[in-house]
Formats: C-alpha cells, sequence, structure tokens
C-alpha cells in the first residue's frame, strides 16, 4: 500500500519533525479550506443498518397469505385489523405510521423479497456479504460504496482532503466505521459522535519508519488523527450553519439522523451517511405473549419509524429534501415459522425500506407465498438480488454508468426502478415490470417438471432454489429468443418439499413456489 | 531500522537468540496490560523461560467481589461479597453490586503481576461473549468460568459455559425445547466457539459442519434452564437445571462432518457427549489456535503461519487434551514469537492503552473502599465510550478488531474513539482522571516517581531514551528525540536539566526546584502519550 505523505500533498513546507496542537498544519489547514462551505445540489445517501436480522414478515404482511400465516406464527402474528393498509394485499406494522405517512405521500418505497442466492445465515458472515456486495461464495475486503467511491476518488486517502473535495466522503454515526464504506486503501468513512466537538490532535512525523509494516500502522494512527483534525474543522463548521426545524423523537437514531440533517443543511458535501440501529436479532421476545403488537420488535419499528419521519421532514422544512434518499437494510429476514420463544430464527430474503421525495411509491416484487406446511427452517424466497438494488441507486441516484456499476457488483446486474428522479440518460432495454410468464407443470410433481417462461428477446437467467434459499441449479442462461420456452427440471434426489423458481430477466425478476412430491 | 518484513519463515521451535530488554518487553506487553519498566528489567534478569513460569504461575481465584458502600443491602454489609446473597430491593442491588463487579474487574488487571491470567479471561470473554445479561451474580458466575479456566481445559470450559446460566439467557438457550427448538446458541457453538465455518461448500454446507448439524445441535441443548435471575426469593439460589420434559429425547443423526455420528437419548449427559463429539475433529485445535494467535501476536495468517505456526501449535493442543496452556507456551517461547517483524503493529485495545499509562506511571487510587472502587468504576466507564469493556461485548462474534478484516486492530481507532483515547490518555498525564462521582482522589500520573527509576535521570537524553524504552515498541529518529527534548529543555544546553534536577534531588520536598521538573517532564510525557507510537504494542 502506497502511503504519500500526506502532509506534502498540502505543500505546506514542514521543516522540523514536529508540529504540536494549535501551530502548523492543523492551522494552516483550517484556513486554506475554511472558505468553500457552500450550498450545492450534490446528493446525499443515508443508509440505515438493522442490525440483527429483521423479520421481514412482520414488518411488511402480505395480507393475501395471512390464514397461512396464523398457521406458521400465529403467536407472534398481529391481527389483521391492526396492520396499516399499504395496498390491498400489503400491511405494514402498526408501530410504522411515520412510513405510511411518507408512503401515502409518495416518499416511501419497498423492495419486496431482497436477498441474494445461497443465502449465509451467520451474521457475521451475512453482514460482510450485504456490507461487501460480494457473491455468498467470495470473500472481498472492500464495501460497495468504498468501492464506488474508489473509482470517484482513485488513491483516496492520498491526497485528501483537498479544495476540491474537502469533506469526508462518507460519514458513519456512531464509534465504528461502516464496512461499507471500506475502499481499496482505506475506509471512506469516518466516524462520527458530536459534529460540534472541534478535534485538535496533536499531530508528528513518524516518517522514519516509512516503508516497513510497523510504519504502516504509524501512519493509520497518524493519518487518521490528521483526518480528524481535518474534517473536524469542516464538520463543526457545517454543524453551526446548518439548522434542524422539527420535533425529533428522544431516540439515539433519531438525534443521528437529526445530525445528519444538520450537516447537510450546514453545507457539508458528504454523500454518503450510516447509521445503524441493533437489537433485530429477535430469537424470543420479539412479541409478547397474547400481546403481539408489543415486545422488541415493536420498539424497534417504532423507533425507526419515527425517525426517518422526523428526518424527512426536517429535509422537507430546510429545503433539502430532493437531494436526500434513504434506504434500509439488514443482514438477513428470519424464518417464517416462529419459534416457542415468541421470537424467529435466522432466515434469508426480506423487504427493504426507501425513502426520500423521489421514492414515489413504488412497491417492487411480488408478496412472499406462505405455505402452511412450510419447513421449519424455511425463509422468504430471494426475488431480487441486494445488489440490483445497490446498482440501481447508484444508476439512478448518483448517474453512475450501468458498465461500471457491474464492473464495482457483478456482471450479472439487473437495473430495477427503485426510484421516480432517473437520470436521463439510464438505459432501459425494455421497460420494467412486463409481464414475464413463469410456471411449472405438473404441480407438484415426482421426478421432473416442466418450467415454462417467457423471454422478451434478452438476457435471462432461471434457477431453481431450496426453502433455505440456496440456488441447487442453473436451468438457463443467456440471451433468448422472444417467446416463450420450457425446459425440463429432472430433480434427482431431491427431498420431497418446497422449491422455488427463479427467473431473473433484464425487465424484471420473478419466483415462484413448486412442490415436489413424497 | 529498516526492518523489510524478512522472508524467512519463522517457526514454532524454541527463541535461542539473545533476550534484553526488547525481547522482555515484547513478552510482557503482550501479556500483560501495561508492565512497568522495573516488571521488564527483572524480567530481563530472569530470563526468558522463568518468566514464563511467572506468567502461567497457578493462583487461586481472587476473593470475590465487596459491597463498597451501599448500607441499605440487609443481607451485605459493606465490605462483604455479594455475589451469592438474596436480593431484596433488586434494582437498588443490581446497580450497586454491578459497579463493584466493574471495579473489581479493572482492579484485577491493574493489580495483576507478571501474570498472563487477565488478558487471557479477556480473551475469552471476546470468545464466549456475553452482554445484557443484568444480574451481576450471573455476571460474576460467567467470568469466574472463564477466569478459572484461563489456560486451562478447552473442551471443559466449552462445556461449562454451554449450560452456564448467563450464557443461556444471552443465547436463548434457555428457550430451547423440543416443541420449539430455538438454534441460536447451536449454531454459534458450530460457527464462532469450536469448529467454526468454513467456506460455503454446498447448499447449506460450511465445510466443517451444514445446517442439518445446525437443527441436530438445537435439539441436542434443548431442555436447559435458568433460573434465579434478579430473583427475590428468600434462599437466592440461582444457576442452570435440566427439565427432561423440555428435552427433545429422539435420536438426532449428525451430519457427515460428524461422521454421521447418531446419538440416542442422553438427557443431562447429552450435551457433554456433542462437545466430545465435536472435539474429535482437529479443526476445533486449529480454530482456537488462530484466535490465540491474532489475540497475542498479530491478525494477518497465511499459508506459511497457518502450516509452520497454527498447525504445529494445534497438534500440541491436541496430544495435549486441548489443555491450552502448553500450545500457548508454545508459542510465547517461540522464535515465531520474537519475530521482530511483528514488534510494534498490534494496535494497543483500551484496557491496554489506558492501562499502560496509570500503570507504567505508578497512578495511585484512593484506598478507602467506596473511593477505590469509584476511582475503578470510572476507569471501566471510559473504556466503555473507547468501545471495550467487559460485560458489554458488542456482538456474538466478540469485538471487531479481533475478527473483521481488513482492519483488525485498527478497528479501535476512529474519528469519534480517537479524540477520547488522546483526552483520557492527556487527562491522566496533566490533571488526573476524575472518581466516579468525584469521589475520589484525582488519578494523576506521577511523572516524579517515573523518574526515580530512571538509570540516568540526570542525563536529558537519557531520560528520553529510557521513556521511548518504557513507552513505545520501537526507537523513534533523532529528529524526534530532539523534539522531545526541546520540551524538557526548551532552548537550552543539556546540562541545564541536570542542573535541575540535582537540585531536586538533593532537596527533594522544595517546591522550587520539584515543580520545575514535575512540569516539564510531565509536558514531556503528554506529548510522547500523542505519538502514534504510544497506540503500538
Amino acid at each position: 500500500m502506497k502511503r504519500r505523505s500526506f502532509i506534502k500533498h498540502l505543500g505546506l513546507g514542514v521543516g522540523g519533525p514536529i508540529i504540536l496542537n494549535g501551530l502548523g498544519l492543523s492551522a494552516l489547514a483550517k484556513s486554506r479550506l475554511f472558505a468553500s462551505i457552500a450550498d450545492d445540489t450534490d446528493r446525499v445517501l443515508v443508509l440505515i443498518q438493522l442490525n440483527g436480522g429483521n423479520d421481514g414478515l412482520s414488518t411488511l404482511v402480505p395480507l393475501d397469505q395471512y390464514d397461512n400465516l396464523v398457521t406458521v406464527r400465529g403467536n407472534i402474528l398481529i391481527d389483521e385489523d391492526d396492520l396499516l393498509p399499504l395496498t390491498g394485499t400489503l400491511g405494514l406494522h402498526p408501530k410504522l405510521g411515520g412510513l405510511k405517512e411518507l408512503f401515502d405521500q409518495g416518499k416511501m418505497g419497498i423492495v419486496q423479497n431482497v436477498g441474494y442466492p445461497n443465502q449465509n445465515r451467520s451474521h457475521f458472515r451475512s453482514v460482510d456479504i450485504w456490507t461487501s456486495g460480494s457473491p455468498a461464495n467470495e470473500y472481498w475486503t472492500t464495501g460497495w460504496v468504498g468501492r464506488y467511491l474508489d473509482q470517484q476518488y482513485p488513491g483516496y486517502p492520498d491526497g485528501y482532503p483537498n479544495t476540491d473535495n474537502p469533506d469526508p466522503f462518507a460519514i458513519t454515526m456512531g464509534y465504528l466505521v461502516s464496512e461499507t464504506c471500506q475502499g481499496t486503501a482505506s475506509n471512506f468513512a469516518i466516524t462520527l459522535s458530536d459534529p460540534f466537538t472541534l478535534n485538535n490532535l496533536a499531530e508528528w512525523n513518524t516518517d522514519e519508519y516509512a516503508g516497513t509494516q510497523f510504519g504502516e500502522e504509524l501512519a493509520f494512527v497518524r493519518e487518521s488523527i490528521q483526518l480528524t483534525n481535518l474534517y473536524s474543522v469542516r464538520i463543526h463548521a457545517a454543524a453551526n450553519n446548518g439548522n434542524s426545524l422539527v420535533e425529533y423523537p428522544s431516540t439515539d437514531l433519531a438525534s443521528q439522523l437529526k445530525n445528519i440533517a444538520l450537516l447537510i443543511s450546514g453545507g457539508l458535501k458528504t454523500k454518503i451517511y450510516t447509521v445503524s440501529l441493533g437489537g433485530f436479532d429477535t430469537h424470543s421476545d420479539q412479541t409478547v405473549e397474547d400481546h403481539p403488537k408489543q415486545g422488541k420488535h415493536s420498539e424497534l419499528l417504532e423507533t425507526l419509524s419515527g425517525a426517518i419521519k422526523a428526518f424527512q421532514d426536517d429535509l422537507v422544512a430546510l429545503g433539502v429534501e430532493d437531494r436526500v434518499m434513504g434506504m434500509t437494510f439488514s443482514e438477513f429476514g428470519r424464518q417464517i415459522r416462529s419459534n416457542g420463544s415468541f421470537g424467529t430464527d435466522h432466515g434469508t430474503a426480506a423487504p427493504l425500506i426507501l425513502f426520500g421525495a423521489c421514492m414515489g411509491n413504488i412497491i417492487l416484487g411480488d408478496n412472499p407465498v406462505i405455505a402452511e406446511d412450510v419447513s421449519v427452517q424455511e425463509g422468504v424466497a430471494m426475488q431480487y438480488d441486494f445488489r440490483d438494488v445497490y446498482g440501481s441507486v447508484l444508476m439512478d441516484w448518483f448517474e453512475m454508468p450501468k458498465s461500471q456499476v457491474k464492473n464495482i457488483l457483478y456482471e450479472g446486474f439487473q437495473h430495477i426502478p427503485i426510484t421516480t428522479c432517473v437520470p436521463p440518460d439510464a438505459t432501459k432495454e425494455r421497460p420494467f415490470g412486463s409481464p414475464i410468464e413463469l410456471k411449472n407443470f405438473p404441480n407438484p410433481f415426482s421426478s421432473s417438471t416442466t418450467i415454462r417462461f417467457s423471454s422478451a428477446g434478452e438476457n435471462i437467467r432461471l434457477s431453481v432454489f431450496n426453502g433455505i434459499g440456496h440456488e441447487l441449479t442453473v436451468l438457463a442462461q443467456g440471451k433468448y429468443d422472444a417467446g416463450v420456452h420450457e425446459v425440463n427440471f429432472e430433480t434427482g434426489d431431491l427431498s420431497s418439499g418446497n422449491y422455488y423458481i427463479h427467473l431473473k430477466t433484464e425487465s424484471g425478476s420473478k419466483t415462484e413456489k413448486m412442490i415436489k412430491a413424497r | 531500522m529498516n526492518a523489510q518484513a524478512t522472508t524467512v519463515v519463522t517457526t514454532l521451535n524454541p527463541y535461542t537468540g539473545p533476550w534484553t530488554f526488547e525481547q522482555a518487553a515484547h513478552l510482557l506487553r503482550r501479556t500483560m496490560y501495561g508492565p512497568s519498566y522495573q516488571q521488564i528489567k527483572s524480567a530481563v534478569d530472569n530470563g526468558m523461560y522463568f518468566t514464563l513460569g511467572s506468567l502461567f504461575e497457578e493462583l487461586p481465584l481472587p476473593a470475590p467481589p465487596v459491597n463498597g458502600y451501599y448500607t441499605e443491602d440487609p443481607n451485605v454489609p459493606v465490605g462483604e461479597t455479594w455475589v451469592e446473597a438474596v436480593y431484596t430491593n433488586v434494582t437498588e442491588e443490581t446497580s450497586y453490586r454491578f459497579r463493584s463487579l466493574t471495579a473489581w474487574t479493572v482492579a484485577l488487571m491493574w493489580e495483576e503481576g507478571v501474570h498472563i491470567r487477565e488478558k487471557l479471561t479477556l480473551f475469552w470473554h471476546n470468545h464466549f461473549p456475553n452482554a445484557s445479561v443484568e444480574d451481576p451474580k450471573f455476571q460474576y458466575r460467567y467470568i469466574a468460568t472463564l477466569r478459572n479456566r484461563a489456560w486451562g481445559n478447552f473442551r471443559d470450559l466449552t462445556k461449562e459455559i454451554t449450560i452456564d446460566p448467563a450464557m443461556l439467557i444471552y443465547l436463548n438457550g434457555n428457550q430451547n425445547k423440543k416443541e420449539a427448538p430455538n438454534e441460536n446458541y447451536g449454531r454459534e457453538l458450530l460457527e464462532l466457539f469450536t469448529i467454526g465455518k468454513g467456506p460455503l461448500a454446498g447448499p447449506g454446507d460450511y465445510t466443517h459442519y451444514n445446517e442439518q448439524d445446525v437443527q441436530q445441535f438445537a435439539r441436542v441443548l434443548s431442555g436447559w434452564r435458568d433460573f434465579g435471575f434478579t430473583n427475590e426469593s428468600p434462599d437466592g439460589t440461582f444457576g442452570s437445571f435440566f427439565n427432561p420434559d423440555r428435552h427433545d429425547d429422539g435420536v438426532k443423526n449428525l451430519s457427515f462432518h460428524f461422521n454421521n455420528e447418531v446419538i440416542t437419548n442422553m438427557n443431562e449427559q447429552e450435551y457433554t457427549h456433542l462437545i466430545d463429539i465435536v472435539f474429535q475433529q482437529p479443526e476445533v485445535a486449529r480454530f482456537i489456535c488462530r484466535k490465540l494467535y491474532r489475540w497475542f501476536l498479530f491478525h494477518e495468517i497465511d499459508a506459511n503461519i497457518e502450516a509452520s505456526i497454527i498447525e504445529p501449535m494445534a497438534q500440541i493442543l491436541i496430544a495435549n487434551d486441548y489443555e491450552i496452556k502448553p500450545a500457548l507456551l508454545a508459542l510465547l517461547a517461540s522464535e515465531h514469537f520474537y519475530d521482530v517483524q511483528f514488534k510494534g503493529l498490534l494496535i494497543k485495545n483500551p484496557y491496554d492503552h489506558l492501562l499502560s499509562v496509570l500503570k507504567t506511571f505508578d497512578v495511585q487510587v484512593s484506598t478507602p473502599l467506596d473511593q477505590k472502587q469509584d476511582s475503578l468504576y470510572r476507569i471501566w466507564q471510559l473504556t466503555k465510550s473507547l468501545q471495550l469493556s467487559y460485560f458489554t461485548v458488542p456482538e456474538v462474534a466478540g469485538w471487531q478488531a479481533y475478527y473483521r478484516e481488513p482492519l483488525y486492530y485498527r478497528n479501535w481507532l476512529n474519528s469519534s474513539t480517537l479524540p477520547l483515547r488522546l483526552d483520557y490518555s492527556d487527562e491522566a498525564v496533566s490533571s488526573g482522571l476524575s472518581a466516579y462521582q468525584g469521589n475520589g482522589e484525582d488519578m494523576l500520573v506521577d511523572v516524579l516517581k517515573i523518574l526515580g527509576t530512571l538509570d540516568a535521570p540526570d542525563d536529558p537524553n537519557s531520560v528520553v531514551d529510557e521513556l521511548v524504552l518504557i513507552m513505545f515498541p520501537k526507537p523513534i529518529s533523532p529528529e524526534r528525540k530532539t523534539a522531545l527534548k526541546e520540551i524538557l529543555i526548551p532552548g537550552l544546553p543539556d546540562f541545564e536539566w541536570t542542573v535541575e534536577y540535582l537540585d531536586y534531588a538533593n532537596d527533594p520536598t522544595n517546591p522550587d526546584y520539584y515543580i520545575p521538573v514535575d512540569t516539564k517532564l510531565r509536558a514531556l510525557v503528554r506529548a510522547m502519550i500523542s505519538m502514534p507510537d504510544f497506540f503500538l504494542s
């Protein structure tokens, strides 16, 4: 890893080896950088990580599956009458009233059944996958946002901050940097707990160990101190320059979002903010016995909804609403069946919530199908690959060309229309959401079944998943002529039970359940 | 000085090179919190094997924590321990007991002596995490179990922790029953505590185990319950028990990863049988050896280190029936451990950082029981802000510094924690860290005391050199030394320090002499704790 001297880049002649508090670099750098805070129209993305694996089926309830939900998770299921209807077939958890209001205002969207093939049910590993944007079987050490920023600002942190880019590219609210923002050479995020703190830490040169591994560690500490000081000046100024015009709930999440609103309105040019809300690993006491509206999950969703609603209202009041979009994510959904502890265990896909002025009230994806005989470990089948959501954010929000998106995410990337604000040059091969035909017959089947699917003369991928989210086989892949096609699926020694056919095309994705009988 | 990463692969063979301050300091800094100058010098004199003997000396468990100040507990007078005592007012009593417990934990690190047990206790706390189980009696029992087996038998420790009441609560083992299996603990037992998760090898298959095993483990482990949590009942007992009615007594079939082992009902003995089966896999030994390596030496484990260090360590562990001590001793006595390229690469964790200020500079804590407790409790609070503290492990995988790629130890430092670390250590040197609620003397570094331990306190060059030796993992450049000496004697010739020092040495209680020396020296130490070198071990 090459680390050019940070001090050299700023062009400051530093004679002695030592720069102490208030002298030298900090003071000079401050005066150079201070002038350029200004309003602009840069877009901001706020990522809210729901740590622990959010139970999607309690967050967004498929009303058309309600009867079977009673069978498989009756002990934690909220009464149908208490749910907040979004559409005729979807209801939000009663504590998500704030989000419901945003939806009604056209400022919230949902992508259902987001996950990835070969779901890993370890928190640890799945968080790595979600933050890196890697395939489930590969270990990537950079984050998806980090790779995006690497493309835009190669070489970081060498030469940053500078007059063109005086502000941190990404900020994690709290005490641990987000892996999402890990770049090749360094993490693009700085952490922030209190924007009103002005840091002025002593800075020392440790060049005598340059080129050694020990020198690398020294340089890491030294650069962390320097960046903390420099960015602190900018953040402090933006916080004092900024404003917040609405009442927020008194939760940590809300105060973190409030600080973000403050910094955006204060002119900070940070592109990415990450916050997190922990506690979603609800193996037990997700709800209170006989009171499914109460319990840990309710409290968490109330916190989430209240904070997002206040934040969005604040952005409107501050006149910066058009510049900001937000998105939640969580390492996995939970199993369809609840357990006996009024909780749920690690599952598979789940809905992902988007908010902001450009979110319309888009709902993408089909309601998950709940079978009354669903096996114990089964999760919600994936319909949309999380990387397609990420890539679509990069394309539509940060105007990244599709070819670059494929480079930093995966070759199979498909754009999905997550927002109503689309850059004019966003390429759409075909209107998204055109009807896709996907079915199999016979169904149920014993040893083989035929799968019929449609193509509009496009690239497709047709594969079979099992109930815990593993992609068992790919039946068809590549460019298929316009029309209807059929492939045969020989089930071989697969055990009986529920399976899912997943068809991904350039104009959308579809998942259908099929049953292998005994 | 330019120690480019050497291509010579060092091995687990015993270290036979020179035994100087450098090697002794490396050993003690990695196995203790903030060893003092004197402790390191003694280790030099005593030699490597004697020092290792001290580090692993058999000790009884420390006396349990006591009530420091709370006069309303009818069952526990001030000065007596509460670890088995009944609750009469849970809110008040858990509050004072938790303060006592955390203070006691900090005291054990502070007063550890030349001994490895405290670093190993935190190692196990990282390995078998616990958080949010807010009954100090449960928390004490849990941490005592870890400390008791610090370098003992890993298999036995795993068995004890599996049915430890705090662990049963933390990972929902207490809710795992026949009709409603809760797989939380069983999954982590495999993934994080014993055999570890390998690469995805197939649907639901993690190389060393698969989803079938997760399900079967949950069944084997079903039926265990904790009792007595924050219980006000008159007998005050607490612990765990086996309820056969909640236990799945059917046949369990493990996967081919465990030789398709079939487990028929063994009731309360079934979990020990299961753990015995798991520990037959040599991967368990490799898994824990990698964690020990990352804890004591460095995070990077490449194919060479896997072959030349981890595998032989694992073989020692297996040959010794999973006793930790022989394998760990082999690492700490190996030529690999003293390989110069590993020195200074480990960013100190928050306890290590704060205690290497407080202990190295012999900070004194007020002695009245309540004040001592409130002083130590403040240290616990500070390390909590720095993101490492006992009983609040953030994730079931432990602290990110010990597992999260690619940053590893670098996870400790960022623009939130860095200013705090610098603030706290600076406060300890400049004005003193205040005790909790101000109850106790401020904890202030005694720079004159350290001066008294130096070999040549009258020579400013020597003072700087020796402090570098005491505080930093490696020497610093002549330019930085000059800059530091400039703090000691701004713009003056060396002999002026000698004059000032001798005046003070001849009349140490005269404020005209000791104040200027103290002020200059304090400024020097303040500068040094703000240098990146001080963050490294």
